[in-house]
């Protein structure tokens, strides 16, 4: 893979590649390389390109090349790169990658068969092509933005970057199919991914009953009673009374009687009765503790939960029990804990390596792969293309 | 020409609810057949709660995670319809479940029984939380795992306020699903060889959605405050209201050159060269005074007018789009991005979520109802006597809703 990515979106699609075995060799601007490379927060509040969290996370099992692409000669041996490739990713603002002469038409005359996925804000053409965006701004404009918070308050940005890491995941989905395809019909693929129109399916039930029933959508409670949050003596428990058939084992968790009178045995009395049902509810929950209250539940067949805050899920007993926490070693950093594998393959497991250094494999890459001789490598470095 | 990239993929969907169907739905969408198995006793949550008059085939949103599937009912506690999955699973290349840990395994399509009957058969299961460890066997929706992964924590209108859902983990779990299968199929295409994948939709979300949250935790020990619609570290950013009712415009200003253009652009020009909104830092500590200056000028324009002049003039600014605005934005339908069922009539269903050269995303048709396909599966597919297949009995059929 030569994956000329940078910040979220692209990356991750590459970091899936790498950590599912694809060798991605990521093509990084002479000393400043990835932008997110410059972005916090950091390692010891570090500013060194070596420290950034949002990188360290976003380009493990990579390997970092850095070449110019603003030089001539640069665009030659990325081409020479590509040669030698079965996958392009990026995602330059559109029109990039044609203004350096590295279009897909030029692209796949280079490698018969190369599979190419471009990503951007909201795609390779008409009315937003151009326009900029940062997370809120997708958010907003692929519908979810207006769909959460409260409705007597603004809507609320997420708290994570859920567009672009969206965009990540189907431009990997894109590319294996493409990929999948190719190696039966021999015949590449270009993938236009626009982060806007991949985070529509965040909203696909909404944005569907909106198309086909003419809803409007608001900012709402979970139409199910109870479905969410409700504060206890130590924090916040989720309460459901699902799956149905285990509805009636509450009995033996919750004291008020009242939670059991008749009109409130099925979803749809508790529904039509909303407020005197949750009243009840949310009395009930005060006398109870978030960590016994989910067990409780969860014992009884019940879906019950409880909210954690980012120290608590970094030692939840699931996690810890499974291993998804995975130490890696890092030159600047240290060895540290990240999320492992996204899911569990029996044959193809995922890999863990740490981020590349900024240029660590240029030898590696351009004496290895390319054949270049240390004549032209030191060429390439003198004239700073690399 | 049109080659869709799975048309060769047959899969057996036992999923339900949002996440494996969704999961299922790409398969489809991109040329898999994909037939949904589905438990008339206790239809999929997205069926509804009523089961008269054929009410469970009028759901757009079940239609919408499930369209371009075929439908076949079966009880699997009943041997003739075992024998219907056996003869199945043999003729598939994937076979996607989201049961809870241990379900398969009672009814006897644990996955060693299942690559007995096909050696190189693909398992994608689904559990909430994995099959392993102290909540293997635990209860899960997306309600759940946003607030046990962490998730919920970070998305809040203060620090410190109470968390809301992004409610984004069932769509997160569905792509990530269709990853893995994607990822055996390739697999499989080079070796001859299946495998068996093991998706927890807590791990699978936590690393999609807030990994490097989670990094941050790790390596600096502290929680990353909740920002409610500000920026960490950009400055200004919010959502202020505009013209109409519920209508909101965002914007993002991320650098002196973009802070002079808002002065400029909202009548403050000689803020540009006011010291005290100099600095993002002072931009930051002055938050409330920017926003009501910006909302002032946001509320006397519509929300697309607001993103229009800002987006001209290189601003960072998206209209906070509803499901209308969506139906008719302009961009969108430059895209083709909306589409109509078998190609005609009204464009009333979502795209896809990618484009591939050479594969039109369609929707074939908006889906099943309910055991649409019990013959053409069991008779014509499998061969099975035309004594075994059955239409659908309104009287065997019960919802997820049922008290027990």
């Amino acid at each position: 893979v030569v994956d000329l990515t940078h910040y979220i979106a692209g990356p991750y699609c590459t970091k899936l590649l790498a950590g599912f075995g694809a060798e991605v060799i990521k093509v990084e601007r002479p000393r400043v390389g990835d932008k997110m490379r410059g972005m916090g927060p950091f390692y010891r509040d570090e500013e060194s390109l070596e420290c950034s969290l949002p990188f360290l996370w976003l380009n493990t099992g990579k390997r970092s090349i850095t070449l110019d692409l603003k030089k001539e000669k640069g665009v030659a041996v990325l081409k020479h790169l590509v040669s030698q490739a079965d996958l392009v990713v990026e995602n330059f603002s559109p029109g990039v990658m044609a203004r350096l002469g590295l279009s897909y038409e030029v692209l796949r005359e280079v490698k018969r068969g190369l599979v190419m996925a471009s990503i951007s804000n909201f795609g390779q053409n008409s009315v937003y092509r151009d326009y900029k965006a940062e997370e809120m701004q997708l958010y907003a404009m692929s519908g979810a933005m207006h769909l959460t918070g409260d409705p007597n308050r603004p809507p609320l940005a997420a708290g994570s970057r859920v567009c672009q890491y969206t965009a990540g995941l189907h431009a990997y989905l894109a590319t294996l199919m493409a990929l999948l395809r190719r190696d039966i019909t021999g015949e590449g693929a270009f993938v236009d991914i626009s982060i806007q129109e991949s985070a529509l399916e965040n909203i696909e039930i909404a944005l569907t009953n909106g198309l086909q029933a003419g809803n409007a959508s608001k900012r709402a409670k979970h139409p199910f009673v109870p479905w969410d949050l409700y504060e206890c003596q130590d924090g916040y428990s989720v309460i459901t009374l699902m799956p149905a058939r285990n509805a009636h084992r509450a009995k033996e968790i919750f004291k008020d009687p009242r939670l059991f009178d008749e009109r409130f045995a099925h979803g749809r009395g508790r529904m039509e009765d909303r407020m005197e049902y949750e009243d009840l509810l949310r009395a009930e929950l005060r006398g109870h503790r978030k960590g016994p209250i989910f067990e409780a539940g969860q014992a009884r067949g019940l879906a019950f939960g409880s909210l954690v805050t980012l120290a608590e899920a970094a030692e939840s007993p699931q996690h810890v029990a499974r291993g998804f926490f995975e130490e890696i070693d890092h030159p600047a950093v240290g060895r540290q804990r990240y999320c492992g594998a996204p899911f569990r393959m029996s044959r193809t497991p995922w890999q863990t390596d740490r981020a590349p250094l900024l240029g660590e494999h240029n030898w590696a890459v351009y004496e290895g792969v390319l054949e270049y001789s240390y004549e032209e490598m030191g060429r390439l470095m003198a004239e700073e293309v690399i | 020409m049109n080659t869709l990239p799975l048309s060769a993929i047959r899969v057996v969907d036992l999923s339900h609810s949002w996440a494996g169907p969704h999961c299922t739905r790409l398969l489809a969408d991109f040329g898999a057949e994909v037939i949904k198995v589905e438990y008339p006793r206790r239809l999929c949550l997205l069926r509804g709660s009523v089961k008269e008059g054929g009410a469970y085939n009028r759901h757009p949103a079940w239609f919408q995670v499930n369209r371009n599937k075929l439908s076949i009912t079966l009880d699997l506690t009943i041997e003739r319809d075992r024998a219907v999955l056996t003869d199945l699973v043999r003729i598939s290349d994937v076979l996607v479940e989201n049961s809870r840990t241990g379900v398969m395994e009672k009814l006897g399509f644990g996955y060693s029984d299942l690559v007995k009957i096909r050696e190189d058969l693909i398992v994608l299961a689904m559990p909430a939380f994995g099959h392993t460890g102290p909540y293997a066997s635990y209860a899960g929706y997306g309600a759940m795992m946003e607030a046990l992964g962490g998730i919920q924590s970070l998305t809040a209108y203060e620090s410190g306020g109470k968390p809301y859902r992004i409610k984004e983990l069932d769509v997160t779990n569905g792509v990530a699903g269709a990853c893995a299968v994607l990822t055996a199929l390739v697999y499989r295409q080079r070796t001859g060889k299946g495998q068996r994948i093991e998706l927890s939709q807590l791990e699978a979300a936590s690393h999609a959605l807030i990994g490097e949250h989670l990094l941050e935790f790790m390596m600096k020990g502290t929680h990353p405050p909740a920002q409610g619609n500000r920026h960490r570290v950009f400055a200004p950013q919010g959502c202020y209201r505009c013209k109409g009712e519920d209508k909101w415009v965002t914007l993002t200003v991320r650098s002196e050159e973009e802070w002079r253009t808002l002065c400029e652009v909202i009548g403050h020009p000689g803020w540009a060269s006011d010291p005290r909104f100099a600095t993002r830092e002072n931009r930051i500590r002055r938050h409330n005074e920017l926003d009501a200056v910006i909302e002032g000028w946001t509320m006397q324009l519509t929300h697309y007018e607001a993103m229009e002049i800002l987006q001209r003039r290189g601003i960072p600014a998206g209209a906070v789009l509803d499901v209308r605005d969506l139906g008719g934005d302009p961009h969108l339908k430059g895209r083709g991005y909306f589409l109509a069922e078998g190609g005609r009539g009204e464009s009333l269903f979502m795209g896809a979520p990618f484009r591939l050269s050479g594969s039109q995303p369609e929707v074939r048709w908006r889906g099943p109802d309910l055991g649409a396909h019990n013959r053409d599966v069991a008779c014509g597919l499998l061969g099975r006597p035309q004594a075994e297949c059955r239409p659908v009995d309104e009287a065997d059929i019960g919802t997820a809703y049922d008290p027990a």
